[in-house]
Parts: C-alpha cells; sequence; structure tokens
C-alpha cells in the first residue's frame, strides 16, 4: 500500500505570534473531494495555503506522497495548485494567464488548444476571451480565467478556497462544475473550503470542520458562538435570539466561547407538540435545505432559527415519513446538559 | 545721446546665438562635441549595466522578503539616495590613486573609473525604487505565481515583469542621474579632452571659458537623449 497523499504532522503555524492553524495529525488519501468548513478566521485558507505549498508552516511538518515538502519543491511544483478566494491575474491578456504555468513548466505542444478546452471547463469560450485584457474581465469572469489557469495544468491537487464567495450565481456553478469534472476525469484530488455546507456535503467524501486553527470535527456538529449572558433567576446561561427564543446553555468558561450541540433531534414538522422532549429545550424554525449527504446516503436538514442555521442528519426513510421539506416549520430539541464548549 | 538695449534683451540675444552655434557644431559633427556625448554614452550605459545587475536583485529581496533589521535597511539606503556625488568622487579617487588600495587596478582618470563611482551613485536609487515597486505589487500575486508552479527564479522574473513601470522608473531615474552628473566625473574622470571628458564637464568647463556655445549644444544633447530614452520606454510601455 503506498504512502498517502498528504500526511499532516505536528502542524503549527503564526502570524505575528499568534497562533493561526494547529494540526496534530491528519491523513488525506489522493483522488477524493475534501471539504473544509469553517466560520471565517477558523483558519481554512491557512490551512490551504499550507497545503498548496505556499507557505512553510512555522511547525511540523507536510509530507507529501510521503515525503516531507515545501514552497518550490520539486515534487509538488504544477502538480498542486491553489485557486484563492480574491483571483489574482497577470496583467496580460487572458491566453498568457492560462498558459502560464505551462510556459514556465515548459510544456510542449499546442498550448492555445490547451488554454481553449481549459476555458471551455468554465463555460468560457476561447474565441471571445483569449485575446481580452485581464484588466477588462468581471470579477465572475476573473475568477473562471483564473481556475482554467490551474485547470490548464490538470493537477494532482486542486485547492479552492471559497471559490463561490464573491461570484454570481452562473460563475458559482460554473466553477462548481468544473472542478468536479476535473476531479472525475483526470482524478484530480479536491480540497474545497466553502461556507456552503450543504453543498460541501453534496460533493464531499470527507469534511473537515475548522474552528479557531484547530480540526474540530466532520462537521455535523452544531457550532453556536456567544455572546452569552447569564439567564435570570438561575445558573444557567442563554443567548436571546430576535425573534424572542432564547437558547439555553449551561455556564460557559467565557462569556464568548463556541458551544457544540453534538445532538441535535428534530423532533417534527408540525410545532411543538410533535414529539414529547420533556428533559430537554425545544428552538423552533424554518427547514430551508435538504441535502443528501455523498457518503453515508443520509439527508442533511437545515433548519433556520431566528437567522441561525442548524443542521439535523435524517435517513431519507425518516424524512419521508415525517413529510419533511423545505418552508415547512419543524421543532429542534436538545439538552443542555449535553452541550461542550470549545 | 546713445540709446542702450534693454538687459533682458541682451541677455535673450546671447542664448539665441549660442543655441543657434549649437545647432551648428551638431550638424557639422564637430569631433570635441561628439568625444564628450561618446565618453557620457560610454559611462552612463556601463553604470547603468552594473547597476541594474546589483540594484534589481537587492531591491528585489529588499521589497519582497520579510526579515530582521529590514527597516533599518531601508533607512539606509534611502540616506545613500542623498549621498553628496564630490563625497564619492572622493572616495573613489581614494580608492584608485596610485596610493590607493586599488590603484593597481589603473582605473583613475579613465571612462571605467568614473562609470563605478556613478554605479555608486545610482545603485540605492534603483534599490530604493525597485523595492518599493516589489512591496507595492498585489500579495495575490506570489500566491498565483507559486500555485502555478513558478520556480524561485522564475517568481523573481515574474514580480519584475508585473512590476516593470516602477522597475523602468527606477532604472529612468538612475539614468537620468548618471547622465547628468559632474562631480565625479571631474575628479575620477580628471576631465581629460578626447578621452575623460564627458557632457556635463565640459559644459562646466566651456562655461568657465566662456564658450556658451558649446555649452548650449551639449545640453541640448542631454536634453534630446533624455527625450529619446523616455519616447522609447513609452512607445514599448503602449506596445504592452
Amino acid at each position: 500500500m503506498g504512502s498517502p497523499l498528504y500526511d499532516i504532522r505536528g502542524l503549527a503555524h503564526r502570524y505575528r505570534g499568534r497562533q493561526a492553524l494547529r494540526i496534530e495529525r491528519l491523513v488525506l488519501e489522493r483522488g477524493g473531494i475534501v471539504g473544509v468548513m469553517g466560520p471565517n478566521g477558523s483558519g481554512k485558507s491557512t490551512f490551504l495555503r499550507l497545503m498548496g505549498f505556499i507557505e512553510r508552516p512555522t511547525s511540523g511538518e507536510i509530507r507529501f506522497e510521503g515525503r516531507p515538502a515545501g514552497p518550490f519543491a520539486p515534487e509538488v511544483r504544477g502538480r498542486v495548485a491553489l485557486l484563492p478566494q480574491e483571483p489574482f491575474l497577470l496583467k496580460r491578456s487572458v491566453l498568457e494567464n492560462v498558459v502560464y504555468g505551462l510556459r514556465i513548466r515548459r510544456v510542449n505542444g499546442p498550448l492555445e488548444e490547451r488554454a481553449a478546452q481549459a476555458l471551455s471547463f468554465v463555460g468560457l469560450d476561447a474565441r471571445r476571451f483569449a485575446r481580452r485584457p485581464s484588466e477588462a474581465l468581471s470579477g465572475g469572469e476573473a475568477q473562471r480565467v483564473a481556475l482554467a489557469a490551474r485547470l490548464a495544468l490538470q493537477p494532482e491537487v486542486l485547492l479552492l478556497d471559497e471559490p463561490t464567495a464573491s461570484v454570481d450565481a452562473l460563475s458559482a456553478q460554473l466553477i462548481q462544475e468544473a472542478a468536479l469534472k476535473a476531479q472525475r476525469d483526470w482524478g484530480t484530488t479536491l480540497v474545497v473550503a466553502s461556507h456552503d455546507a450543504q453543498w460541501l456535503y453534496e460533493v464531499s467524501d470527507t469534511v473537515l470542520h475548522l474552528l479557531k486553527g484547530r480540526v474540530f470535527g466532520t462537521g455535523r456538529e452544531n457550532v453556536l458562538f456567544g455572546p452569552w449572558q447569564r439567564a435570570p433567576g438561575g445558573d444557567r446561561w442563554e443567548k436571546p435570539l430576535a425573534d424572542g427564543q432564547r437558547l439555553v446553555v449551561p455556564p460557559p468558561p467565557e462569556a464568548d466561547a463556541a458551544a457544540v450541540i453534538d445532538e441535535l433531534r428534530l423532533l417534527g414538522g408540525d410545532g411543538p407538540r410533535a414529539m414529547p422532549w420533556p428533559t430537554g429545550h425545544t428552538l423552533s424554525g424554518v427547514i430551508t435545505r435538504l441535502a443528501l449527504e455523498k457518503t453515508s446516503g443520509n439527508v442533511r436538514i437545515c433548519v433556520l432559527v431566528s437567522g441561525i442555521p442548524f443542521t439535523v442528519v435524517l435517513s431519507p426513510r425518516q424524512v419521508e415519513e415525517q413529510g419533511l421539506f423545505p418552508g415547512r416549520r419543524a421543532v429542534l430539541g436538545y439538552d443542555a446538559d449535553a452541550i461542550r464548549w470549545f | 545721446m546713445a540709446f542702450r538695449k534693454p538687459v533682458s534683451a541682451i541677455r535673450m540675444d546671447f542664448l539665441i546665438e549660442g543655441f543657434i552655434k549649437a545647432i551648428g557644431l551638431l550638424a557639422n559633427g564637430d569631433p570635441e562635441t561628439f568625444s564628450a556625448i561618446s565618453a557620457t554614452m560610454t559611462v552612463s550605459a556601463y553604470s547603468l549595466l552594473a547597476t541594474l545587475a546589483m540594484g534589481l536583485p537587492l531591491g528585489f529581496c529588499l521589497g519582497y522578503f520579510e526579515f530582521r533589521f529590514k527597516n533599518q535597511v531601508r533607512v539606509a539606503v534611502d540616506t545613500l539616495l542623498a549621498l553628496p556625488t564630490v563625497f564619492i568622487g572622493l572616495l573613489v579617487y581614494a580608492l584608485f590613486t596610485s596610493r590607493g588600495p586599488l590603484g593597481h587596478w589603473g582605473l583613475l582618470f579613465t571612462l571605467p573609473g568614473i562609470a563605478v563611482g556613478l554605479t555608486i551613485l545610482a545603485l540605492p536609487i534603483v534599490i530604493a525604487l525597485c523595492a518599493t515597486a516589489v512591496e507595492g505589487s498585489d500579495r495575490g500575486l506570489r500566491v498565483a505565481l507559486i500555485s502555478l508552479g513558478a520556480s524561485r527564479r522564475q517568481l523573481f522574473l515574474s514580480t519584475l515583469w508585473e512590476a516593470r513601470h516602477g522597475v523602468v522608473a527606477a532604472a529612468l531615474m538612475a539614468y537620468g542621474r548618471v547622465m547628468t552628473e559632474v562631480g565625479i566625473a571631474m575628479m575620477v574622470g580628471g576631465n581629460i579632452k578626447w578621452r575623460t571628458r564627458t557632457i556635463t564637464t565640459a559644459i562646466a568647463l566651456e562655461t568657465n571659458k566662456g564658450e556658451f556655445a558649446m555649452g548650449i549644444a551639449l545640453g541640448l544633447v542631454l536634453l534630446g537623449i533624455a527625450f529619446g530614452v523616455n519616447f522609447a520606454v513609452s512607445f514599448l510601455r503602449k506596445r504592452h
């Protein structure tokens, strides 16, 4: 059995003394799709830059195919490509941008054909766009050209940092399709950081949840952020929600700690009395989205409670039995004593 | 009662006369004038090549990398921008004089000797402006180039290319400085006719002699060269 594609050991990365990422051990196999989720500042971009060998970690090592690798290492150059959230294009034509990576690798053959193919992957017509200066592109087009420049290399690993965060719906769809096509056609390992948890679960083989610079779990956990305040007349703390509901928690270690609810139950779709929940607390919300998980075959149900998204995973049969669909009201139950703090 | 011309009219006559004589000198290919032009072009070309060869990598490193004492190095380079040319002339003279440590090189009163002094003068300009141009380039450039598979050398060249307008401005400013320099050329070159007399030292000498036509002719040549270089850069910039 060969070495894993990535083997991260004792990795820590700091910016100006502040810890941005810490991963004791993480192994990723080749060919799959890895989703990376987490709030802003959780370390997703740092994780991708280190995985893309753009920067060297402050300490620890990243092994690529069993060997320690870093920026400019010959074994990763041109094989691992990162598409950052803010696309940067060289001050040249679209064609020059797309073939840049091929030129510096001294790839022989018709570069224009490969560029045209890469541009077609992202839904751009080479005849219309190839000669256009990069400054004349819209934000969505620039992101697609930047992706085409990576796809032209047919990389073995493609790292996408919030690829659809700042583009229009059409560009987002084309970017997602192009990345998945690269994974399907060339066996490219995809590592995608995104806020779109539902999409990540639909397409990913593995999902990593990053929080405060650490790999926290698989993303099924519901993470709730403070600030928390002491509930009147008791030892409980709470977070008042905009619609008047209250999220009750045990005393937090600090007022802005992150609460983790490992077990959240969907009590039913018809109101607070749908299912008895005598020991715990309930929250009422609206189902906004159902998504099929790629690996488990279960259905992820997103319930929006006063603007905060909660996720519950049920089997397709349970979904069918309870008649759950987007737009329907739903009641969630949780046990405050089972909440843990991060 | 005799009428005298106003003073301002006399001054204008003298300038116009000098200008007309200057055109004559250039049009007739005056050998002394062209000897000074040739010496100037030679020393400025030598010094600019040496300056760019050393200054671009050093400026790139200063602008690109983060290291301890970087700010102090920047202050030192910026301070060297104001280095007096006579001091550089004195320094290079002391080095190249027969009793100096590099006297055996035999560079005193030669064009390469002047070029060494001019390189010392222009180097801080190219380092400082190149560092500023590289610092000002987008942070995403590095990520983009490395993620597209660039080696260290390709990263250096592509970053300079992306910051080319700033780099060209640095080279132009350095060229202008070495072309118009007089103190170093006078002290290290010795202003020897037919050998080390440059445009600027010739202007100084001719002015002292009262030969304004030659001085103005050489001044016009300096202006013409500066215009030609700027025009060429502007043309290239439009093409790219």
